[in-house]
């Protein structure tokens, strides 16, 4: 991992957090999906918390395990995707890091990243008993319409009742664009940062992204997220500056697509930095990049600018707009090729991906490779497997300037 | 009395082909689930239906990873060895992740037509309206330019009538088996239900008229056997009903995205279409993959087990379906909970070797038997 000053901060940050979730009795307890429009519930003072966000730290901290098999005795199936087997295992033995979530007053679900948590909310709104309530982003499978951004926004609006109703206060909408705007301000930064890695050499790699992504998801609309991320800016755009790289040496820059595989961060970190090989952007940590735009509709309707941003999140576009994407992703960055996360957890992030990779490497001239893999679930997971592929593919690269 | 539906079965293009040529209609191909099959026929169309199949994966392999349904997979085998050259255009819904992804990799391998019927998940009631008019709009309009002929008022009453007929022929004939179970072999039933897939509705009505009427004559076996009610996505693979004959075990009852679910929609109005569709997708019988929790999944399934009389539940789960997955664990509790046996059994469309199946089916009976 680059040595950065800001982890430590982190750490501290996410503690709190989870401290305050742990133990808050004024606040009622929202569990969110990541991407959901967490600003209206941070306007009316309820806390989110964010199983999926929980899930990863199980696996990164490699307890996801013994979760997952607590959901399996229960009945839920291998073929789910692990985020939520970790999520109902955490539930059932009130295991991870944190002995479990808080229980939800309400659940708050958006369809931006996939189906799947639909269905995933819908066991637990069973099992607590507790209203929820989702805003459908559908897929975008012909780019972005008026008529779902008017969709979207109905949606918002109905939010907003539910919350006053639930909360028993009036919708504060003065501190709802407060929050907007704190929360735009954070992802900008996030997103300033992550495009530093188009330095050569990258000033840190996707694997501290990934590390560093905590507070974007979870503290979003907050000043201490603004805070944080400002000063991850500062202290990154300072080693580029100086041209510190995250690796002694960097010899290939690649693209890495759908989620990490939190089990194995230390081990594939290793493995790159041996390979000279920085993963220098990725899809996944973009994403909480793109409610930065908020702020890019100033004087159009804020409403308008929120329904766009939740709902061209990379996942949930259609494959000729994720290829044009990548294709401009790997030029702006240069980098020499792309690995593809097959992940059997994600099947949104990775149905059709062998095609993507196809037509990917075909548009961009440069190698792609698909691994076999899953984000939390390290029983269906092969080092030799993954490791053989990667070798295979890095050799087929050409290294930078040349 | 069953042969004529075998045969459709045992010759799927054949049969399209031949219709094709006679009614010269394009060929629709629809993926799982509640497409109404009367817009593709109100568009001049001929809609057949796509559940999956039992080839062998040789090269759906490439594009498709092993964690993906056998629908999926078993489908997108069927254009890439072009055994679906028939088939003009695709109608797809919104039903699961997979699904989605699919649409969107038929439009890169492939230059036919697609169409995507996509359902709301949303509980803000004007959202929905707005939305599903504006679905309804897309896909009329895209069915039109694949047929060339425009939807009317008329063509849409006529679709309607016959394909309204076909599901109320269809809930004859499942009342038939409730009230006299055995009647039919299970293998039997389902081939009925599975011909209707590709047959025309014209032919198909007629086919199950004289069913209908035949069957009158049949009596029910005196025997007592268990009686099961099957739940999950489809109800292929379709030779596996054999192994409930050989049992000599009744299904009542089901729960199938392809059976009952589909079946016990109402005739689609077309006075107010936007509000028709509506009602055609979210009623009478709940889905795990659409939302609707005014329709509780576990209220339902109590129901009809004691509507049916079922003496138990089977979940017949297509490996891979997470909408499925998600839900039956709590659904097997709250059965359990109310002294309903309730078991599940896993499979692969493609796959060929019943003996564990069998084993399992057969486990299940026993417990039935008590
Ligand atoms: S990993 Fe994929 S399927 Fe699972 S919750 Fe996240 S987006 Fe959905
Ligand atoms: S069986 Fe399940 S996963 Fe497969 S297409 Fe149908 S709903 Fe989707």
């Amino acid at each position: 991992m680059t040595q950065l000053a800001a982890y430590k901060k982190m750490k501290e940050l996410m503690t709190n957090y989870y401290i305050e979730a742990k133990t808050t009795r004024e606040k009622p307890i929202a569990w969110v999906t990541s991407g959901a429009p967490v600003e209206f519930l941070y306007a009316m003072d309820v806390l989110p918390i964010y199983p999926e966000n929980y899930a990863a730290m199980c696996a990164a901290g490699h307890q996801s395990i013994e979760l997952l098999e607590a959901a399996e005795a229960a009945g839920f199936s291998q073929d789910l995707c692990a985020y939520a087997r970790t999520d109902f295992g955490a539930d059932i033995t009130q295991g991870g890091p944190v002995a479990g979530l808080p229980p939800p007053n309400f659940l708050l679900c958006s369809t931006n990243i996939c189906k799947t948590v639909i269905k995933w909310y819908e066991v637990i709104a069973r099992k607590y008993n507790v209203p929820l309530f989702i805003v459908d982003t559908p897929f975008l499978h012909d780019g972005l319409t008026k008529e779902l951004i008017d969709y979207t926004i109905s949606q918002f609006k109905d939010l907003e009742n539910f919350l006053a109703e639930f909360t028993g206060k009036p919708f504060d909408r003065e501190r709802f664009f407060e929050v907007l705007s704190l929360s735009s301000e954070a992802s900008g930064y996030w997103k300033k940062m992550l495009y530093l890695a188009k330095e050569m050499p990258a000033p840190f790699n996707s694997l501290d992204s990934f590390i560093h992504l905590g507070p974007i998801v979870t503290l979003r609309g907050t000043q201490e997220c603004v805070d944080f991320y400002k000063s991850l800016y500062a202290e990154v755009a300072e080693r580029a500056a100086k041209k510190i790289g995250s690796l002694p040496e960097e010899k290939y820059r690649v693209l890495w697509d759908n989620l990490p595989i939190w089990f194995k961060m230390r081990r594939l970190e290793k493995f790159f930095e041996e390979k000279k090989c920085t993963l220098a952007v990725t899809t996944y940590a973009n994403s909480w990049g793109g409610y930065s735009n908020i702020d890019n509709y100033q004087g159009k309707d804020i409403y308008e600018a929120m329904a766009a941003s939740y709902l061209n999140v990379y996942i949930n576009l259609g494959f000729e707009e994720r290829i044009n994407y990548l294709a401009q992703l790997i030029e702006e960055f240069s980098l020499t090729g792309f690995i593809m996360h097959s992940n059997r957890s994600c099947k949104p992030y990775s149905v059709g991906m062998y095609r993507l990779q196809e037509e990917l490497s075909a548009l961009s001239r440069k190698p792609g490779v698909v691994i076999e893999a899953d984000q939390n679930d390290p029983r269906v997971y092969s080092d030799a497997q993954v490791e053989t592929r990667l070798e295979a593919f890095i050799e087929s690269m050409r290294p930078i300037n040349n | 009395m069953f042969d004529p539906f075998h045969e459709v079965v045992t010759n799927v293009s054949k049969t399209i082909m031949q219709f094709e040529a006679q009614l010269r209609r394009p060929v629709i191909g629809v993926m799982p689930a509640y497409f109404p099959m009367e817009l593709i026929y109100a568009a001049g169309g001929y809609p057949v239906q796509l559940w999956g199949n039992n080839l062998t994966l040789e090269k759906s392999d490439a594009y498709l990873q092993s964690y993906c349904c056998s629908i999926s997979r078993s489908v997108l085998e069927l254009e890439l060895r072009e055994i679906s050259k028939m088939v003009k255009a695709y109608a797809f819904t919104s039903l699961c992740d997979t699904l989605i992804n699919l649409r969107e990799l038929y439009r890169r391998l492939f230059s036919k037509p697609t169409l995507q019927l996509s359902i709301p998940i949303t509980q803000t009631e004007e959202a929905r309206q707005a939305y599903i008019k504006n679905v309804l709009k897309s896909v009329t309009t895209g069915l039109e330019e694949i047929t060339g002929q425009q939807i009317t008022q008329a063509s849409l009453i006529e679709a309607a009538t016959l394909y309204g007929h076909t599901r109320s022929l269809q809930r004859k004939l499942y009342n038939i088996r409730r009230q006299k179970p055995g009647i039919m072999k299970n293998h039997d039933f389902y081939t009925v239900l599975k011909a209707g897939f590709f047959l025309p509705a014209g032919a198909y009505n007629q086919l199950l008229e004289t069913l209908l009427h035949n069957l009158e004559a049949l009596s029910q076996p005196q025997d007592s056997r268990p009686k099961v009610l099957i739940s999950g996505m489809v109800f292929d693979p379709i030779d596996t009903y054999k192994i409930f004959d050989e049992l000599k075990f009744d299904i009542v009852d089901d729960d199938l995205a392809n059976g009952w679910r589909t079946v016990s929609k109402e005739n689609l109005q077309i006075e107010n279409l936007v509000e028709g569709i509506t009602q055609y997708l979210f009623n009478p019988a709940p889905c795990c993959c659409i939302y609707n929790p005014e329709n509780d999944r576990h209220t339902y399934l109590l129901n009809r087990v004691k509507q049916s009389g079922a003496d138990g539940v089977l979940f017949w789960y297509i490996k891979f379906c997470e909408p499925d997955a998600f839900d039956r664990p709590q659904l097997m509790n709250r059965l359990k909970a109310e002294g309903i046996p309730a078991a599940f059994i896993d499979m692969e469309l493609s796959m060929s070797n019943f003996e564990a199946l069998k084993t399992r089916i057969n486990a299940f009976c026993e417990i039935l038997e008590g």
